[in-house]
């Protein structure tokens, strides 16, 4: 823990620094995610609300994915790039330390740019989330809750590149997962909504997080938990399965 | 003669970068699937706000036709254009490129337009079976047609204004944000997530007078079933305009880089 504590400060230093080029990182996410909000704000403000969907959930659910999402990319930036190193041979130099490899290799990098995506987070619920202590407290539980699953995920698909040796099946799964956590589930029917509980379980991300902090029910906060439990057992898994299969990153121990 | 040669050099370029894209299957299909993808979660979310009436005087099947073809002249494009652009201006290597007997700018357009092209071309077939499938026929045959030359002309028009807009990093030597950004008022201004009917009347207004309109609302416009042949005469023009700010831009910038280089 004191290691991974370490790693982690030494992460954030090297991070901030670039004061000016960090800042202007932040700036430009955080312009990013404005952009989004003026969509959902001109769409509900033409049709009102759908399928039980209005502004103010819709402001909730970004507030949820964009902190959770913004976390995981951020702090845990390594968690999009594990096809890369280990396609790379980047793992030797962590098998080498006398570290638990995944959570070393989870928190050695951050990535600025989506700092901003936490910072709007916050923002946005407590502009729009009508924060009570209630609220709140389920806000970041959710939150937690979603930045557990969204890793879990993410390390589970980018680890499929130790049995397959490509990495673009890790990358399609974090780009549609993150596009579909921005949509409810509501909006889809039969097998996509099914497969967005399931296969894909963007629905886990953001969508269950925002109804919970605007209805909790011990039920819905009892599968949130259970999916984030599930995922983050299912990236450990295939990620130890399969640092088996990984030999080495020399090029010349590869055919 | 001598102003046709250039031209049909730069068609070379343009082939090859199509063909090397169309040899990588794998980086193709990951295209196609992440464009099926946002397709079906844009247009399900349309198509749920149209359920009941049209919204802004599309229909949803008009908005999921509208959609299909916003997202594949978009998708079309590589993403971080602007970005690897930059990069490139940045790190020097388009210094290399001036050896070359032709315009750099001219060369580079021509390449990523070719490559481009190839992509749309999968794209929209796979999106015009998609809206066939979930919604029905397109609202008018006639505008489907006048929407695929539309669509070519989105392409290069993008194509050409990125170009423009990276041209900042013989400048300031960093475009990378710079592509965020610009997306942005694609999403928005141009119409790729929303018709622009939909915006506020000020908003509407202006975005319909910026050129991003030509890159994604225009051939989304005519496959949705509006007959405008005059938003293609729009697309040309701004085509035009964005085609020499690039040459405009690369050309200041290569003095620069000259003076720079010693």
């Amino acid at each position: 823990m004191t290691q991974l504590a370490a790693t982690l400060r030494s992460s954030m230093a090297d991070a901030f620094a670039r004061r000016a080029s960090f800042w202007s990182q932040v700036g430009t996410m955080v312009a990013n995610d404005a952009a989004w909000i003026a969509f959902w704000v001109i769409f509900f403000h033409r049709v009102g609300a759908v399928r039980g969907w209005d502004q103010h959930r819709i402001l909730l659910l970004f507030a949820v994915l964009t902190t959770s999402a913004g976390f995981v990319l951020g702090v845990l930036s390594n968690t999009k790039r594990i096809p890369q190193l280990v396609n790379d041979g980047a793992l030797d130099e962590v098998l080498a330390l006398p570290v638990s490899p995944l959570p070393h290799l989870l928190v050695r990098r951050i990535d600025s740019i989506n700092l901003g995506d936490v910072l709007f987070g916050i923002v946005l619920f407590a502009v729009a989330g009508h924060p009570n202590p209630e609220r709140t407290l389920v806000f970041v539980v959710a939150c937690i809750a979603s930045a557990v699953l969204l890793t879990g995920f993410l390390v589970a698909t980018g680890s499929l590149v130790f049995f397959t040796g490509s990495g673009q099946l890790g990358d399609m799964s974090l780009h549609t997962m993150l596009l579909l956590a921005n949509y409810p589930a509501e909006v889809f029917t039969g097998y996509t909504r099914a497969l967005l509980y399931t296969a894909v379980p963007a629905a886990f991300v953001a969508g269950v997080p925002a109804r919970l902090v605007d209805h909790f029910t011990v039920a819905k906060g009892a599968a949130l938990l259970t999916a984030a439990v599930v995922m983050a057992v299912l990236g450990w898994t295939v990620f130890s399965l399969g640092l088996r299969r990984y030999t080495s990153g020399s090029a010349w121990s590869r055919g | 003669m001598s102003r046709a040669r250039p031209a049909r050099r730069l068609g070379v370029p343009a082939a090859l970068s199509a063909q090397r894209l169309l040899a990588d299957r794998g980086g193709l299909a990951f295209s196609v699937l992440f464009y099926v993808v946002v397709v079906s979660a844009l247009s399900g979310l349309w198509r749920a706000a149209a359920g009941r009436a049209p919204v802004a005087g599309y229909s949803a099947v008009a908005l999921t036709w509208y959609i299909a073809t916003s997202e594949a002249a978009i998708c079309a494009i590589q993403i971080r254009l602007i970005e690897e652009i930059g990069d490139d201006i940045a790190a020097g290597t388009v210094a290399v490129e001036l050896l070359r007997p032709l315009s750099v700018v001219a060369v580079r357009i021509a390449m990523q337009t070719g490559r481009a092209l190839a992509r749309l071309a999968c794209l929209i077939g796979c999106g015009a079976v998609l809206a066939l499938l979930v919604a029905g026929s397109p609202p008018s045959g006639g505008a489907v047609l006048l929407a695929v030359p539309s669509l070519v002309l989105a392409v290069a028009a993008n194509v050409s204004l990125q170009h423009a807009v990276a041209a900042m990093a013989f400048w300031i030597r960093d475009a990378r944000s710079a592509w965020f950004i610009y997306q942005k008022f694609i999403f928005i201004l141009g119409g790729m997530l929303l018709p622009l009917e939909v915006l506020p009347s000020a908003l509407h207004t202006a975005a319909l007078r910026l050129p991003f309109m030509a890159m994604a609302y225009a051939p989304a416009r005519l496959a949705s079933g509006h007959f405008e042949p005059g938003l293609l005469l729009v697309q040309a023009v701004w085509l035009v305009v964005m085609l020499a700010a690039a040459t405009a831009a690369f050309a200041a910038g290569q003095r620069r880089l000259q003076v720079v280089g010693g």
